[in-house]
């Protein structure tokens, strides 16, 4: 789920940079340090504006001008039992890998309808219940979340597509 | 699905079960309490501060919790019981049991599997330990997961009737390259080698180790006939790529073999994937059973754990000098089986190996460190660093271009050469630029061989099969093992033959775990160290072959000697194939031409001793040459140190008497007067040192033995070791050390030269003193002349021997030392009068005669031997017919005068002169 967050991040900046453009510079180095990346439970997708950029400091000892900036940012959190749509990357006899945005997720063999089976010789190999849905690289899904896991920087997810509405997504 | 749980190790046993807290049908969560015991202990009551204490026995009331999720099943105890160890306690119907885990989540219930709680023992992550998939090793499957699969797998095999092929890249089915001369080549039509490499593919990588190879392009050669062999085979098998490239690299070079995925589809592992960058294992893939796959690799060292499912290729070398780009991980190959790469190989290794010695002892417990570490991240950095600056050197020195200019050098050479010949305007006018010699020769057909294998493999698999599985239409118990298979296929191939090895391995390396000897096992020959009458082939490297074996072999007619080339074609064509294409006569120089051959055929001891008859009468050791079939020469220079193959210890033990040998100076020669001016105290430190770091020795060797004029005596050692009981040999050589580190600490003792030599000789002839005697004798009677009595013969060749014994004074000088064998003896005797050095020298020497005598086997041969001449026969039959051979009374008599007489003549010359110098010594011998 998407949220509009208010965040709050200490930027530093170089002393060659010192001048009259500074809070620019803050912003483009937030921007570059933060877009992007996995914090904690939520990944940072884009950064609205800052609104309140605080007066530098000089930490002592490096000569580095510290800045406290307020700023706005898009943000994913994908939850436990949310319905997300994926990509799938790489099958295998055990279940599929899909790529939601910047989220991995796996889905086994155990979380798929008991009709569809792995076909390992097909070209590409698919998980399909040899009618109308067919699973292999490339393939639009639609999957619920059913387990989330986090690192520091990192984020991993359980799907499953035994459900109604759940799996391959026609056209 | 029930689960077994079991109380834990972690209670205060013995335990009494009071209450159950749960009953069957319960649901129960992780943590739960599940029962409640007791338990009794000791406690320590009373006032601590006073000192008033005692001990009082307390009851204490635990709760036992869940270790699982689930419902109760039933439960193994009952209320009450008392439990004294650790035991089954409740059956749980867990609701899941975490077969398949991605990043420590668990793929079938989404919980997170790192959770650690005080309740269960072992981490629910230690539930799936197994990783199977190609691309990803973050995606772990429990053992019972892992055979449900594998047997899908096996039972959709069964059904259409294939197998699995594990298909390494490199040097297997294509080779790359990142020179840009193949680029360039490429693009110019009038180059020679543009033929070759136009079909050469390329791409470039975006995720190469470092800057370097990311800008770099692979230049990827298919081996000849590639896709066709992929298509028939994929109807046979189904096949994986495994490499040890990276898995972008792995996944462009199956994007040019497979375009269309449909061989490979999207089973590519590469060493991202492996978790080990050092060797490869089957058990990746297929962690249950390898019963039903094959392996096509080049390389067997990466494959410790699976050799008998691997069919081993011919390593494919498109582009010269190369080798694998994808290798800098992998030890340095030790099998290859081409004279060119080998004597390239092997010059290395001698540059190296002043550098070796000194780091060996370090080297060897890193390299078995680094094998160990193979997930270490700082570790794969540096081999990834090692690379780039492999793949910076082939980028900058361009080795193909090298090695074209080369050619294009030798080419024009040999033009000019005909030019000047022919002297006609024509030839210069009619020899266009095109007919330059190309370095790349596209002419490997190892793919026929392979593919012939592969469906020989496929159908004896099958027939295996159908005649076990019954009516069943998928029946595992039926499912022979394709390694089997293979051995037995392979056994076959060279039944019967019995293989001698000269100089195809390096020196030190035992021949029966050597990768060429375990592969000529494999195809049911029997290898043999040394060659004897049951060997039916010697196998020489034409690049540096070993001498005596030569020797040995060439004395034997049946034996046919053959290039190693015979040996690689029949590994790769799986069959014994005809030797005449590879056949090597060997050949002395000035000798004519069918030796003379073993007249007793009976010796078992496989000695290749060389003796008289095969010198020269230059007095030198005469060049041999081996004579292929196709015209091909090779000299083996005369001073040339045998490239012998590791015989076990007995190389190292041969060396050891040479290089310790203290009366060669480093230069070669030998004098009486520097012996004077020795400083013995010093030497005999270094003896002290030598001896006391014996470990050392065969690191040392090779160093200062460059006459090779002591393969005889070595032999003859061997000869008696062979004869012994494995034992004496190790009694022998120590003691043989003693007495060496003894003498010089005698002889220091003593004022005088004289008196020096005068102590030497007692410890000499320690326990064999009758042939020491001899021996000098010998030399002795020799040096006064030819007025030594007739031996039964010997004296024929006494023009010979003198002539022979030209060579540098520490040549005879060991070879008086040694004084094993016949030859050895005879030549002092007979050589004698030339000699004029070697008695002082050999006097201040132990002895390391010993064992020899009292191994030798005994023979009544003695009337044979001497008709036989000295060129046949063995050196240890013979030792003891030597003896017998003369009357010693009458010698000893005759030798004792001779003595006397020179002993006055050098004391009265104060030993200035070597000769009488040597004399004296040997009369020191003598008398001591």
């Amino acid at each position: 789920m998407f949220f509009l967050h208010n965040l709050e991040r200490r930027v530093t900046l170089h002393p060659s940079y010192f001048g009259r453009n500074m809070h620019e510079l803050v912003t483009t180095k937030l921007v570059k340090d933060v877009e992007g990346t996995c914090a904690g439970d939520y990944y940072i997708i884009a950064i609205m504006d800052t609104f309140d950029v605080s007066e530098g400091r000089i930490l002592p000892g490096s000569g580095l001008a510290e800045f406290t900036v307020g700023y706005r940012a898009v943000v994913w959190r994908p939850f436990k039992g949310e319905v997300i749509d994926a990509i799938t990357q790489t099958v295998n006899p055990h279940g599929f890998f899909a790529q939601a945005g910047p989220l991995r997720l796996f889905v086994s063999s155990h979380l798929m309808p008991d009709e569809i089976q792995y076909d390992a010789s097909a070209t590409p190999a698919q998980f399909t219940n040899n009618a109308d849905i067919v699973i292999e690289q490339g393939t639009h899904v639609r999957v619920k979340i059913i387990g989330l896991r986090t690192e520091v920087g990192e984020m991993w997810a359980i799907g499953s597509i035994n459900g109604d509405f759940l799996g391959c997504l026609q056209g | 699905m029930t689960k077994t749980v079991r109380l834990g190790s972690r209670l205060r046993y013995p335990i009494t079960v009071v209450k159950l807290l749960k009953s069957p049908g319960d649901r129960i969560k992780k943590t739960e309490p599940l029962l409640e015991y007791s338990f009794k202990w000791m406690r320590e009551v009373g006032d601590k501060i006073r000192g008033d204490t005692w001990l009082e026995e307390q009851t204490t009331l635990v709760t036992w919790d869940s270790p699982v999720d689930g419902e109760v099943a039933r439960w193994l105890l009952r209320e009450g019981e008392r439990v004294t160890s650790d035991r089954p306690v409740i059956e749980v119907r867990e609701d899941c049991s975490h077969d398949i885990q991605f990043q420590g989540l668990c793929a079938m219930c989404g919980q997170d599997m790192t959770r650690v709680t005080w309740a269960a023992e072992t981490r629910d992550t230690a539930r799936a330990p197994i990783s199977m998939v190609h691309d990803h090793t973050n995606l772990t499957v429990s053992a019972t997961q892992a055979q449900r699969t594998e047997q899908e797998l096996q039972r959709r095999l069964l059904r259409s009737r294939k197998l699995s092929l594990v298909v390494d890249l490199d040097q297997t089915i294509i080779q790359a390259c990142i020179d840009p001369t193949v680029g360039e080549w490429q693009r110019d039509p009038t180059n020679p080698n543009h033929d070759a490499v136009k079909d050469v593919q390329s791409f470039q990588l975006d995720d190469g180790p470092g800057d370097l190879a990311r800008r770099c392009t692979y230049y990827i050669k298919m081996r000849p006939g590639l896709p066709g062999f992929l298509k028939r085979i994929s109807a046979m098998y189904e096949m994986h790529v495994y490499t040890m490239g990276t898995r972008a690299y792995a996944q462009h070079v199956a994007r040019v073999v497979d375009p269309d995925k449909k061989l490979f589809g999207t089973r590519v592992i590469s060493r991202d994937e492996n978790g080990n960058i050092f060797a490869k294992s089957l058990q990746r893939l297929f962690p249950v059973s390898t019963h039903m796959v094959a392996i096509i690799d080049d390389r067997s060292d990466v494959w410790p754990r699976n050799r008998p499912n691997l069919l081993k290729v011919s390593p494919y070398e498109f582009f010269k000098g190369i080798g694998d780009i994808n290798s800098s991980f992998l030890p340095k190959r030790q099998d290859l089986l081409s004279s060119a790469a080998n004597g390239a190989a092997a010059k290395q290794e001698e540059e190296k190996k002043k550098k070796k010695i000194s780091v060996a002892a370090a080297v060897a417990p890193t390299a078995e460190a680094l094998a160990a570490a193979g997930d270490d991240p700082a570790l794969t950095k540096k081999q990834e660093e090692e690379q780039e600056r492999q793949f910076e050197k082939q980028i900058h020195d361009r080795p193909l271009q090298a090695l074209q200019e080369q050619l294009d050098r030798e080419d024009e050479e040999a033009e000019k050469a005909t030019i000047l010949s022919d002297d006609s305007s024509e030839s210069r006018s009619s020899s266009p630029p095109s007919q330059r010699h190309r370095v790349l020769q596209d002419d490997d057909e190892e793919l026929v061989f392979l593919e012939q294998h592969l469906a020989t493999l496929h159908r004896e698999f099958y027939a295996q099969y159908d005649a076990a599985r019954g009516s069943a239409e998928v029946n595992f118990d039926a499912i022979p093992d394709a390694g089997e298979i293979l051995d037995d296929l392979k056994s076959t191939v060279l039944a019967g033959k019995k293989i001698v090895l000269s100089g195809v391995l390096p020196r030190g390396i035992d021949i029966y775990t050597s990768e060429i000897g375990l592969q000529i096992l494999s195809f049911g020959a029997r290898l043999l160290p040394k060659v004897s009458r049951h060997t039916t082939h010697l196998v020489v490297n034409a690049a540096q072959p070993g001498r005596e074996k030569l020797l040995a072999a060439r004395r034997r007619p049946h034996i046919k000697i053959v290039s190693q080339e015979w040996l690689a074609a029949c590994f790769s064509r799986w069959e014994a194939v005809d030797e005449g294409p590879y056949l090597f006569t060997a050949r002395l120089v000035g000798e004519e031409e069918n030796p003379q051959p073993v007249v007793s055929d009976d010796d078992d001891d496989g000695g290749g001793d060389e003796n008289e008859a095969t010198r020269s009468p230059s007095g030198k050791r005469p060049v041999l040459k081996l004579i292929g079939a196709n015209g091909q020469v090779a000299e083996l220079p005369a001073d040339e140190e045998d490239p012998s193959e590791g015989e076990g210890e007995d190389d190292d033990d041969d060396d050891d008497d040479d290089d310790i040998d203290p009366g060669v100076l480093p230069d070669g020669s030998f004098s009486i007067e520097s012996l004077k001016n020795l400083n013995w105290e010093s030497v005999d430190q270094e003896l002290a040192e030598f001896l006391a770091d014996v470990s050392s020795d065969s690191e040392e060797d090779d160093g200062d033995d460059d006459d090779g004029d002591d393969d005889d005596d070595d032999e003859d050692e061997d000869d008696a070791r062979d004869a012994g009981d494995g034992e004496e040999p190790s009694e022998s050589e120590t003691a043989r050390r003693r007495s060496r580190s003894k003498t010089p600490s005698l002889a220091a003792a003593a004022q005088a030269p004289l008196k020096r030599k005068r102590n030497g000789g007692p410890s000499r002839g320690e326990g064999d003193d009758d042939n020491t005697d001899e021996s000098d004798r010998d030399d002795v009677a020799a040096a006064d002349g030819k007025d030594a009595p007739d031996r039964g013969g010997n004296n024929e060749d006494d023009d010979d021997e003198d002539d022979r014994a030209e060579g540098t004074p520490a040549k005879r000088l060991r070879r008086t030392t040694s004084q094993r064998g016949p030859s050895s003896l005879r030549s002092q005797y007979l050589a004698g009068a030339e000699e004029p050095d070697k008695g002082g020298g050999t006097n201040g020497l132990p002895t390391p005669g010993g064992s020899d005598q009292t191994e030798g086997q005994p023979s009544g041969k003695d009337e044979e031997m001497a008709d036989e001449q000295e060129d046949v026969g063995d050196a240890a039959e013979e030792d003891e017919d030597e003896d017998e051979e003369f009357d010693l009374a009458e010698l000893e008599a005759e030798f004792e005068a001779e003595l006397d007489k020179d002993f006055a003549a050098a004391s009265a010359a104060a030993a200035g002169e070597e000769g009488k110098a040597r004399v004296v010594g040997e009369e020191v011998a003598e008398k001591g």
